[in-house]
């Protein structure tokens, strides 16, 4: 069974219509996307799994139960726009916010020692809040979603503002948290984290779910529209082969080549190799980001 | 789950009670408390009262009424006027000048009525107090002059200046004694106190509640709270916890005003105004603690459900401008009222739950309002803290995680039904 559930979830506010049918599941142990622009739903999704507010129509379930408020100690949330409560030390805070889910004081105590010295910044126990740099503070909101050791884990923009060495901190200690077995629902705009760490994922677009499913599969639907291709000298002639649309070509050397269908790769390949040696050339799958841009970005007009 | 309101209390109580501005804020006040508890004391031992103006007159200018003036002086128990012989009117000024006497009085010829003209010469023009005492010493005088023309005997003279003595005494009809002047004093005194306490714990406390709601909204830590307590406890948390903070406060400063009018030498001077702690009468203090409670907490749930309602610290003074307002037309409606308990203005407003914590205790104390009065204005005020909790704690539940602008009624209306609450 599946830790959370999300069943076709429908709300509207007033005539507006905020989310519409959204299904999905994530497994324990897995990194869930859920993607889409800004104002497309995710918050207002994020908020009814958190139940904070209720769906108008459709079912949530948590290791199959309904919502209850025993279900608040099982969840963790890292909201979107970060708030601490500035001049307030951080143990005292992040023990408070631990026993608001149900934790005792001195487990807590623990937990929080323990991530500190995980986070090598020990230090900041007895320091304010607003004594730390923004990345700091983010680590200790980080700690504050995870304090009390949740099942299920709701990542709002967890990685933005973050220099790339504590990106690269954060993103260890969630792939920690997926492999000991916790439900993670990450939201982001960052199409490479998604790509890394996601297995299965959601974009929504103007309140309805555009795509759904893992990663790979919604890959093979999308055509490779990209070849790259590379060697010693010049290629001269790349615009002119029938099914290539556009050509980049990279300041250090090899062609970017945007395509109609994959099989116009191999006349770009005969092309290449006919003028000398080719030492690279690839038929690229989309990104995701190219998919977002794709999905969201044409459906838009 | 219960445990979970008493860790937002604990957490309220906790910051504020280590809060700098609220340690320094509590001393200062106490120090003005124990300095105002001394005051009496104070007034008597620094007070002119036995500083004697030394009073130079000319040798041999009106001497009849020099000599009634310095009999009339040695009648008083506490003169404070001390006449001093100068040899000549010369010499006054000078003798004034080298600080012999404070200041020195001349006569001018005897107009028509047979009495002088006198002039009170001093190096301060304010002198009032010696002026006034002079001034009576002059009249007493006079009469004495005109009485003894007029060949009245010493007891004829005798009644004529014995004084009136008037009693004042409230008459209660539901007790069998009515209060004396005395209770009357300290049940006036109670109500003042008990009014500016509750008017100065709203005002403070309730703006506290709402700027750290608030702050808290502002700084987005509302969004993950609200993910781990019910918005209803939380709210009820801070309130509670911030009234605690306030109850200790309050009981620091009364105990440090008590403590000080109760020390040997202030409770003396206290009885001779015939002020005494001991002739409160109870029943009166239980309505204090009942409309205090009251009055805090209608007050301090709107002060909360408005601060649910603002996002930004910037907004809210505006936004509690009201409130504000209402706690102001309640408190000067009963510092008017003071006066004039009985007036059809206090009538009236001793039913509307937002005054009647403040206008109710006040007709109590000072005036003798039936028992249904007390009954039905006491019965409005819970039912509307009761309701205007509820209905703040639904405000409060939308308001949290409403950010942007500050919601119309309609919109929070609107919410709610989309919140389900």
């Amino acid at each position: 069974m599946n830790s959370l559930q999300v069943d076709k979830i429908i709300k509207n506010y007033g005539d507006k219509t905020a989310v519409s049918g959204l299904s999905f599941e994530v497994a324990a142990g897995e990194i869930y996307g859920l993607l889409g622009a800004n104002g497309a739903g995710k918050t207002t999704t994020m908020r009814m799994i958190l139940g904070l507010i209720l769906p108008d129509a459709g079912d949530i379930r948590y290791l199959g139960k309904p919502y209850s408020k025993e279900q608040l100690s099982m969840l963790g949330y890292l909201p979107e726009e970060r708030g601490m409560y500035p001049k307030i030390k951080v143990s005292d805070q992040i023990l408070y916010l631990a026993q608001l889910r149900g934790m005792s004081r001195k487990d807590a105590d623990q937990n929080l020692k323990r991530w500190l010295e995980k986070f090598q910044v020990p230090e900041y126990y007895n320091k304010k809040v607003e004594e730390l740099s923004k990345g700091n503070q983010q680590k200790i909101q980080f700690i504050a979603a995870v304090i009390h050791n949740p099942k299920i884990l709701i990542l709002d923009e967890a990685f933005s503002g973050l220099d790339p060495v504590n990106v690269e901190l954060l993103k260890t200690t969630v792939k920690e948290l997926r492999d000991g077995g916790t439900s993670i629902v990450f939201s982001t705009h960052r199409m490479e984290h998604v790509e890394e760490l996601c297995r299965n994922i959601t974009i929504m677009h103007k309140s309805n779910p555009v795509l759904q499913g893992s990663i790979k599969d919604i890959k093979t639907k999308f055509p490779k529209e990209r070849v790259i291709v590379a060697a010693e000298g010049k290629i001269e002639g790349l615009d002119t082969i029938p099914g290539v649309q556009r050509v980049v070509t990279h300041e250090h050397g090899g062609y970017e080549l945007r395509v109609d269908s994959p099989e116009v790769g191999q006349s770009i390949l005969k092309h290449a190799l006919v003028q000398g040696p080719v030492n690279r050339f690839e038929v690229l799958e989309p990104t995701l980001n190219e998919i977002f841009i794709k999905t969201v970005g044409e459906s838009h007009e | 789950m219960n445990n979970s309101l008493w860790t937002v209390m604990i957490f309220t109580m906790r910051n504020k009670l280590r809060s700098k501005s609220f340690i320094i804020m509590t001393i200062v006040l106490a120090l003005l408390l124990v300095v105002a508890g001394n005051l009496p004391y104070l007034i008597d031992k620094l007070g002119g009262g036995d500083k004697i103006t030394k009073v130079g007159f000319a040798q041999g200018q009106q001497a009849t009424i020099v000599e009634g003036l310095k009999e009339y002086y040695a009648k008083l128990p506490e003169p404070g006027v001390e006449l001093v012989s100068i040899a000549s009117e010369g010499e006054l000024k000078s003798a004034l000048e080298a600080g012999d006497i404070n200041g020195y009085l001349s006569f001018a010829e005897a107009n028509a009525g047979g009495f002088p003209q006198a002039t009170y010469h001093s190096k301060s023009a304010f002198e009032g107090g010696t002026a006034s005492s002079l001034t009576a010493a002059l009249q007493q005088v006079k009469t004495d002059l005109v009485i003894k023309d007029v060949g009245l005997s010493d007891e004829q003279r005798a009644q004529l200046f014995a004084p009136v003595k008037l009693m004042t005494e409230k008459v209660s009809f539901a007790n069998e004694k009515g209060k004396t002047e005395e209770e009357q004093g300290m049940a006036i005194g109670l109500t003042y106190v008990m009014i500016i306490l509750l008017f100065m714990s709203v005002m403070i406390t309730g703006q506290l509640i709402a700027t750290e709601i608030t702050a808290e909204k502002s700084s987005r830590v509302m969004e993950i709270i609200v993910t781990s307590v019910s918005p209803l406890k939380q709210m009820w948390g801070k309130i509670l916890g911030t009234f605690i903070v306030a109850v200790i406060q309050i009981a620091v400063l009364i105990g440090a005003l008590v403590a000080n009018l109760t020390m040997p030498q202030n409770a003396d001077i206290l009885k001779n105004f015939g002020v005494d702690l001991s002739t409160i009468d109870p029943k009166l203090l239980v309505f204090a603690v009942f409309f205090f409670l009251a009055g805090f907490f209608l007050y301090a749930t709107l002060f909360a459900a408005v601060g649910s309602i603002v996002s930004r610290t910037e907004d809210l003074g505006q936004a509690v401008m009201p409130i504000t307002l209402l706690t102001l037309v309640g408190f000067y409606v009963a510092m008017f009222g003071l006066n004039q308990p009985d007036s059809t203005l206090m009538i009236v407003c001793q039913y509307i739950p937002f005054f009647s914590p403040f206008l109710m205790f006040l007709r109590i104390g000072l005036a003798e309002p039936a028992w249904w009065e007390i009954a039905l204005s006491v019965g409005i005020l819970i039912a509307s803290t009761l309701l205007i909790g509820w209905i703040s704690a639904k405000i409060y539940r939308v308001g949290v995680l409403m950010y942007g602008k500050r919601p119309s009624i309609k919109e929070i209306v609107k919410a709610m039904k989309a919140y389900k609450v």
